[in-house]
């Protein structure tokens, strides 16, 4: 269909996405605050962030073709569905900030000896601002491709991370409450389908391809948790000093290192990972953007877009701790809302659309 | 009744066609009957003209009569009436034409004829087992061809005429129970709306077919082998014969045509696979190696492995250029050669390799000018480069790309610079038919004619990524089941 991406191509969409941000300092931060019991709290997310899947394909089946903006507009005012995609706007921008300065840190203190901003900036903003300006079928097909090349690097490092020493994670060490505290404390991280329901317009929607939804949406929870739990099994106490999990999972894997330097492969499958994510997140902040002002030439809200992350990247990059810290404080509502409220006023939505539907017919 | 002055329209047409010197003319006189014949003799068959023409004429003793002069008296297989504002276009399409004073009906003979090459197996597409012809110059030749290939009704061949000054004839073949409508509509159009002087190649007409005549990249395909152009017609595909060309055109075009090869279809399955693996790596190679190679020299040093990071240092040590000048400057030097060794003559080849790699590469290390990773990096990614002839020249411009993204940003320039390429890629359709498919989009039933291939037996349908009318290559009827 023109313009528009196949279930597979959102399946594997939603799968990058959910590899963004959880990769490289989340399982640190999190081992931090609940030792082993973040697996534990991660699978309580994901389970919570999975309901998003089936409330994303009735929303689909519901509205077909209608813009989640005049989905919103219809049942929730022009007024709230504009300050909705204010708070998406916001959302998509911290979310792309914090992506791309904990993927800097990792990079200037692997690959690039000294500082970098304008390499990472000349690398990443001229195929971000192509991507979003080519649109989201070519954005989506090239994910696609380079799917297998991410997939295969994810792999990799999780088979080395299998072959060296590994103990069971200690599990049920924290209490309930902290597990549930952790869930609020990390939401920031977490509400990756609020990128889906933004471009539900744009999925070629097939009842028979619904399970492609579903499926790329368990591998990467099950690649996620894979990367927790082995993490945790290699550094054991010591998993809050790693703050780049992929990457050290690699490290001190004695068996292999006649190949080599293999850390290579986690460089590389995470520069693809950021790259495909940093495009969906300018992509989705210019569609918020053209919702809000119809009028806006796409070209402009790119212009934006570019701005307003080179103003923040400046002032946070020298500030990473301080990024990261704001997250864990002042953010949470914000994630929590993405990942957890929103859907759920989605279902609401969808719901009465179908009795509607029901009547009248 | 007089009807024609045939003097006068020898000298009429003989003005009309600029005094040329190859332009003949031949007036019979029989009582009070006159014919002349007017013809470029450069264009036209003689030895037919003599035997067909003038000797049935000399002996034919009764008086002349139209109906018979046509029917009868010429022995040739074409002979038609013509108005007289198509006689110019006729004589330069090697026909004679014949005007006479009995009658007001002007005919043309087919005599065309000029030299041909046999078809021969063309030098870019040689083949180890399997046919070896190629096209020629001569679209006639060209379509018999494929008609021998294809002995179908289904096949049609369309006809019309490109070029203003060099009214060359443009045949669109293809089957009409497979190619999608749309297509053959959009490129029949596409065809009729060119508008050009003079077509001496069909390159000449290819970027008037693309859709994105600016990209870099080729939309349309060509071969010069008449069992590679009959394989994709049944494929679906519409091919377009020119005139004067070897090569035939072919659309729509898909970037893994140019790692398909016909010796693939003639071999194991389980080998071909192999090759075009390998094909794929000599692409990445080509494409790769000279910006991953500078990435990882001037940022990455650390991530290569200690044995390997020595040898660099002691190879590149005391080098006047920085590495990022030392690839340009081989990159260079590999380009000067090549493009002196396609324009020298054969017999100074040698003389040009010896220079080339002996003095210019063996003395330029031995100077201290270039070091010997830098010189095996850059002709291991122009060696590479022929694994995909079809590709050459892009590949050459997307070489340069690389070395400037590694050079200046290292391995996320590369990384990019990949993923901008596959992205614009992506955009590209040729004639609705994506551009990287069958992999993106993933199109899982082309997939056995893809990198990995089937067997020949499994191939049972026809690719979608083209839109075919039917889906099964061969359609089993209903009672033969």
């Amino acid at each position: 269909m023109k313009n528009k991406i196949s279930m597979r191509q959102a399946g594997i969409l939603i799968l990058i996405l959910i590899f963004s941000n959880k990769v490289l300092l989340l399982p640190a931060l999190m081992f931090d605050y609940v030792k082993g019991d973040a697996v534990i709290s991660l699978i309580l997310i994901f389970a919570l962030e999975f309901i998003s899947v089936p409330i994303l394909l009735k929303l689909k089946q519901t509205f077909q073709d209608q813009k989640l903006y005049d989905i919103l507009q219809k049942y929730l005012t022009k007024y709230v569905a504009k300050v909705l995609y204010v708070i998406f706007l916001i959302f998509i921008m911290l979310k792309a900030i914090l992506t791309f300065s904990i993927v800097y840190v990792y990079f200037k203190q692997q690959i690039y000896q000294e500082e970098f901003v304008s390499i990472a900036l000349i690398a990443f903003l001229p195929i971000m601002n192509h991507a979003t300006i080519s649109g989201l079928k070519p954005m989506a097909r090239t994910m696609e491709l380079f799917f297998f090349v991410i997939l295969c690097g994810f792999l990799f490092c999780l088979g080395i991370a299998v072959y060296t020493p590994l103990s069971v994670p200690d599990f049920f060490v924290a209490s309930a409450g902290k597990i549930f505290n952790s869930i609020y404390r990390y939401a920031f991280a977490f509400g990756d389908f609020i990128f889906l329901f933004m471009m539900i317009e744009k999925i070629d929607y097939k009842k028979s391809e619904e399970k492609k939804i579903y499926f790329y949406a368990i591998l990467g929870y099950v690649l996620v948790i894979l990367l927790f739990v082995l993490f945790y099994a290699k550094y054991e106490m010591t998993s809050f000093m790693h703050n780049d999990a992929l990457a050290d999972l690699l490290a001190y894997s004695v068996r292999f290192n006649a190949i080599g330097r293999l850390d290579i492969i986690a460089i590389l499958t995470l520069l693809f990972t950021t790259i495909f994510q940093m495009e969906i997140f300018c992509y989705a902040f210019c569609d918020s953007l053209i919702n809000i002002f119809p009028l806006m030439d796409k070209r402009y809200s790119v212009a934006i877009f570019d701005v307003f992350f080179l103003i923040l990247y400046y002032v946070f990059i020298g500030n990473y701790e301080i990024m990261v810290d704001a997250t864990v404080t002042y953010f949470p509502p914000l994630g929590i809302f993405i990942a957890f409220v929103f859907p759920i006023l989605i279902w609401i939505i969808s719901r009465i659309e179908r009795r509607k539907n029901e009547k009248t017919t | 009744m007089s009807y024609f002055n045939v003097e006068e329209k020898v000298e009429e047409y003989k003005k009309l066609l600029n005094d040329s010197v190859d332009f003949s003319s031949r007036i019979y006189k029989k009582d009070d009957q006159e014919v002349s014949l007017i013809f470029l003799k450069s264009i036209i068959d003689q030895e037919l003209l003599s035997n067909a023409v003038f000797l049935p004429l000399q002996t034919y003793e009764k008086p002349l009569d139209i109906d018979n002069l046509q029917n009868k008296i010429l022995k040739c297989a074409e002979v038609k009436e013509i108005k007289e504002e198509k006689v110019i276009d006729e004589i330069l399409n090697g026909r004679v034409i014949i005007f006479t004073n009995f009658s007001d009906k002007i005919i043309a003979i087919d005599l065309f004829k000029f030299p041909t090459r046999v078809p021969t197996e063309p030098p870019t597409s040689p083949v180890i087992q399997g046919p070896r012809e190629g096209f020629v110059e001569d679209i006639q030749t060209n379509i018999t061809l494929i008609r021998r290939r294809l002995k179908t009704d289904n096949l049609v061949i369309k006809s019309m005429e490109i070029g203003t000054e060099s009214k060359n004839k443009v045949a669109m073949c293809y089957l009409k129970d497979v190619a999608n409508d749309d297509l053959v509509d959009k490129v029949y159009k596409k065809l009729k709306s060119i508008v050009i002087n003079g077509v001496v190649d069909s390159y000449y007409i290819l970027s008037f077919l693309e859709e994105r005549p600016d990209s870099l990249f080729k939309q349309v395909g060509g071969a010069e082998k008449p069992d590679i152009v009959v394989s994709k017609i049944l494929e679906g595909k519409v091919a377009i014969i020119v005139d004067n060309s070897p090569i035939v055109l072919t659309i729509p075009f898909i970037i893994i045509e140019d790692l398909q090869n016909s010796n693939d279809y003639y071999t194991n399955h389980h080998y071909s696979s192999l090759i075009r693996i390998m094909r794929l790596i000599g692409l990445l190679i080509a494409i790769l190696a000279p910006g991953s190679y500078l990435a990882l020299q001037i940022y990455h040093y650390n991530i290569l492995p200690l044995n390997f990071l020595i040898t660099i240092a002691d190879t590149t040590l005391g080098l006047p250029f920085t590495p990022f000048l030392e690839i340009l400057f081989i990159f260079l030097l590999f380009q000067i050669l090549y493009e002196v060794s396609l324009r020298l003559p054969s017999y100074l080849g040698l003389a040009t390799s010896v220079v080339g790699a002996l003095i210019l590469g063996d003395t330029g290390i031995k100077a201290g000018l270039i070091s010997p990773p830098g010189v095996i990096i850059v002709a291991l990614s122009k060696i590479a480069l022929y694994t995909i002839p079809e590709q050459a020249s892009q590949i050459t411009v997307l070489q340069v790309v690389f070395i400037i993204l590694g050079g200046a940003l290292g391995v996320m320039g590369v990384t990019a610079g990949l993923i901008y390429l596959v992205n614009y890629l992506n955009k590209i359709d040729s004639y609705g038919t994506p551009y990287l498919a069958p992999y993106s989009p993933r199109i899982p039933a082309d997939l056995k004619d893809a990198i990995i291939t089937s067997a020949p037996t499994q191939m049972d349908e026809l690719p979608k990524s083209f839109s075919p009318k039917k889906s099964k290559k061969v359609e089993v009827k209903k009672d033969e089941e």
